[in-house]
């Protein structure tokens, strides 16, 4: 019973919320060539919003409700559009 | 033979656009470069985050003969450098197909070509060069090099309207004067490139280009 009990604190104490992850991203000067970070972070199903900042260099993501990204799978959808990350923050 | 080039490339030539050699894995771009003396007109698959393959058409006009090629495309990129606000790439350009001529021997055979194509910008500034070197039984080799610079007069947010000045520098076989010098503008606005202008030697140019 203490370990049901202990279980589902466990399980409630965990984020519902989304995350705000602020990418920064080198090589980002072309409006046109950068669509295709968008589209890319558009397919993966656990991202809800995608921002691109071409002045900060940056592409925040947003995730859904209780979900995630890893910096491997943001660092491989960058590296495939052609870019390279120089930095992850999460909010 | 090349009738049916024509034919299977003519939805490519209604999109008219004007291609990037390597692009995001898993996009398409669709382009058309025309000009009154040359036409050329790609779809392209990038395949991997540094190969991409698709069909070319290319038309060569002179004196009013025609020679057209159709080519199946494998680009590759070699080279690549982001830095914080700049990009500049290397791509080796290669091509095999079928080459039409009523210029010279008026033959239709098999055809190649080799380039490369190298350029580096930054939100404001550009500059490009291209060079394109095609062989085939049924023509004397010949050889296109192609400059570009261009500035932006500001810096375009992501999904605004980008605007640019350029100028180009071109050579193309048997033509005069040598060198055809092309001042254009250039937009672009999410996806799609438009570019147009008029050169010195009176042609007009007119090119798009689209990524899917």
């Amino acid at each position: 019973m203490k370990k049901a009990i202990f279980t589902v604190l466990c399980l409630l104490s965990l984020p519902t919320y989304a995350v705000k992850i602020n990418v920064k991203v080198s090589g980002m000067v072309c409006s046109m060539c950068a669509q295709g970070i968008k589209k890319k972070f558009s397919k993966i199903d656990s991202i809800k919003e995608i921002n691109v900042n071409l002045d900060n260099k940056i592409v925040q993501l947003q995730t859904k409700d209780a979900q995630n990204i890893t910096n491997d799978q943001i660092n491989d959808v960058i590296k495939e559009a052609g870019y390279n990350v120089t930095n992850i923050e999460r909010e | 033979m090349l009738k049916f080039f024509v034919g299977f490339c003519l939805f490519i030539i209604t999109l008219r656009s004007f291609a990037h050699p390597v692009i995001y894995k898993d996009g398409f771009v669709a382009s058309s470069l025309n000009m009154s003396s040359y036409s050329d007109n790609q779809l392209l698959y990038t395949f991997s985050p540094n190969w991409a393959t698709g069909l070319n058409h290319w038309r060569f006009t002179r004196d009013k003969d025609n020679t057209e090629l159709g080519l199946v495309r494998l680009n590759y990129l070699l080279w690549r450098r982001n830095r914080e606000d700049s990009q500049a790439n290397i791509y080796i350009l290669t091509g095999a197909g079928v080459m039409d001529s009523e210029i010279d021997q008026k033959a239709t055979r098999d055809a190649y070509m080799g380039g490369f194509e190298s350029d580096w910008e930054t939100r404001t500034l550009y500059a490009a060069l291209k060079y394109y070197h095609f062989t085939s039984p049924a023509l004397a080799d010949f050889s296109m090099t192609q400059a570009r610079i261009g500035i932006s007069p500001f810096e375009a947010g992501f999904e605004h309207l980008q605007s640019w000045f350029m100028i180009q520098a071109m050579t193309m076989p048997k033509v005069e004067p040598k060198v055809i010098i092309t001042p254009m503008l250039r937009f672009f606005y999410k996806n799609v490139l438009w570019e147009f202008g008029s050169s010195t030697r009176g042609d007009w140019m007119l090119n798009l280009m689209v990524h899917y």
